[in-house]
């Protein structure tokens, strides 16, 4: 398992280059698409097709003045939003984009991929809590809050939805779990599995039908109500990086990755990989502005309901039942449907 | 309150058939309209800004009586009048509309005896200072045959309107309306005369025999 250094440098170059790239993308793709939703045309003026418009938002939040306002803890407040954005961009670390050779070719190889996730994933709470508590403003306390409240309630289902995936596949290391799709995508084998992961998907990026953190007509702009000009695109970055890693994850854990369907793993060439994972990912993204325009917002008291007594239960039965199943069929080899 | 049921409580069918509806909403056409490229369409019946009528032969039609002046509840109307050798014997020496004070309402039209302001189709306005919204006479003259189609349509309205009542009348049994109408104090078809020949108004009436009221 020798990964010379050049392959890393390269893939780390390539991972963050996509992440950058889908970030400022994917504001597009949101008002595009949005647009579309709703028999409009979206931003049409800045370049062909009004592609240039991120470049152009880019130049206008860089030239936006950073307000400090008062009473705001200075350092929190301005290390913030780099804490909301970094997480959801380590977590992409872990997410292999395809085989080259055998080999995954992904940022860091980790043989705990899952729980890197995990764990990294759940720091991203700090930025948006943070923010909330050091703009010393009544809506960006009240959006943190319920940002981390909701995090937090979600992570429990999530997590149990994984932990089904991993006793499926019968390891942590997210390439192996892609791996152990070759035949079956996962979806068919844990389709409960794959339905609690989607709602909470939504939950954990704060994302609509979710958003509570930042709902407007309660919370003005919740967590980053008092933030402007290229701190606020910060918070916007993370929250699309996030989203990206969440549709990535949810094709690698769910819908084998880089498995193009008929396709045995190592006989793919790695660009029909990649392409695959890609174009997965990229339906998942898009999921989310669906949802978003489709979906109205629920109210806090049925999101915790959903979370608690609705995902939680469900959860677990699944894994209870997925615990049994493994125990009778044998461990760990791919179930098929 | 109503048992739900199963698939109700569950959400899922009802998330996708709305997903589906939104899904459709792709496909469909889009109804923005791409304004500067794609114009704003208008009829005769639009009512853009005041514009005067240049006759064909180059003089303005406005013979400065100063109704559409009187008229205008915004006070946007402005008109030095001077005596001309014409046989109108009056006519506008300045003739200033402030677009910035007019309000679009169409009375200066209502009120001109000469057909000589018409409401345009023209929308656009867009400027930097308040001095380009003054429009003087020679910004807001235009050949008449811009405006064959409004003064087409506001006539059809007009004898409309004038008929109406006495209709109603000869409905009703009106008596007094049915007599004032037989003596003459109310004209029926009064604006199907044609109006037309009002821009010529530069002749003496004797001179081609034209009926004078």
């Amino acid at each position: 398992m020798e990964v010379s250094a050049l392959r890393v440098g390269l893939t780390i170059l390539i991972g963050f280059g996509v992440m950058m790239t889908l970030a400022a993308g994917m504001t597009m793709v949101e008002r595009k698409f949005s647009a579309a939703l709703q028999e409009r045309h979206g931003p049409n003026r800045v370049g062909p097709f009004g592609m240039m418009q991120p470049l152009a938002d880019l130049i206008k939040f860089l030239f936006k003045e950073q307000v400090l306002p008062e009473g705001a803890n200075r350092l929190v407040f301005r290390l913030a939003p780099a804490i909301a954005a970094m997480p959801a961009m380590l977590t992409f670390a872990a997410i292999p984009f395809g085989f080259l050779d055998g080999q995954p070719m992904v940022v860091a190889d980790i043989n705990v991929g899952v729980v890197f996730v995990l764990a990294v994933g759940s720091l991203g709470v700090y930025g948006v809590i943070l923010a909330g508590w050091a703009s010393n403003s009544k809506y960006s306390l009240l959006g943190g809050l319920r940002a981390s409240a909701q995090m937090i309630s979600y992570e429990v289902s999530l997590v149990l939805s994984l932990v089904a995936v991993v006793a499926v596949s019968g390891s942590l290391h997210l390439s192996e779990i892609v791996r152990a799709q070759d035949a079956t995508w996962n979806v068919f084998v844990q389709p409960v599995a794959a339905l609690v992961f989607l709602v909470t998907m939504f939950a954990e990026t704060n994302r609509h039908p979710f958003d509570f953190a930042e709902c407007e007509p309660e919370l003005v702009g919740g967590f980053h109500t008092e933030y402007a000009g290229m701190q606020f695109a910060l918070f916007f970055m993370g929250e699309y990086i996030a989203m990206a890693v969440m549709a990535g994850l949810m094709t690698t854990l769910f819908f084998g990755g880089c498995d193009v369907p008929f396709m045995a793993i190592d006989e793919t060439p790695w660009w029909a990989g990649a392409l695959a994972m890609a174009a997965k990912t990229g339906f998942f993204l898009l999921l989310f502005v669906w949802v978003r325009w489709t979906i109205p917002r629920f109210r806090y008291d049925q999101l915790m309901w959903l979370g608690w007594k609705v995902l939680l239960p469900i959860g677990l039965a699944n894994l209870a039942v997925t615990g049994v199943a493994l125990a009778l069929l044998g461990p760990a080899v791919p179930v098929t449907p | 309150m109503k048992k739900l049921s199963v698939a109700e409580r569950i959400f899922l069918p009802t998330l996708a058939h709305g997903m589906a509806i939104t899904l459709r909403a792709v496909f469909r056409r889009r109804f923005t309209r791409q304004y500067p490229e794609e114009p704003i369409p208008t009829t005769p019946a639009t009512r853009g800004q005041p514009r005067l009528v240049r006759k064909e032969d180059g003089a303005p039609a406005c013979v400065s009586c100063g109704l559409c002046e009187y008229a205008c509840p915004a006070y946007a109307i402005t008109i030095d009048s001077q005596e001309t050798e014409r046989w109108i014997e009056r006519e506008p020496v300045r003739f200033e509309i402030d677009m910035l004070r007019c309000i679009l309402c169409g009375f200066c039209e209502e009120a001109c005896p000469k057909d000589a302001i018409f409401m345009s189709q023209e929308l656009e306005m867009a400027g930097y200072t308040r001095e380009e919204h003054v429009f003087d006479l020679e910004g807001l003259l235009r050949p008449v045959a811009d405006f064959e189609a409004r003064m087409r349509y506001v006539r059809e309205t007009n004898s409309r309107w004038q008929e109406a009542p006495l209709a109603a009348a000869a409905r009703e049994g009106n008596k007094n309306l049915m007599g004032a109408a037989k003596e003459g104090l109310v004209q029926p078809g009064v604006a199907e005369r044609d109006r037309t020949e009002a821009l010529e108004d530069d002749e003496p009436p004797a001179a081609r025999g034209r009926r004078v009221r």
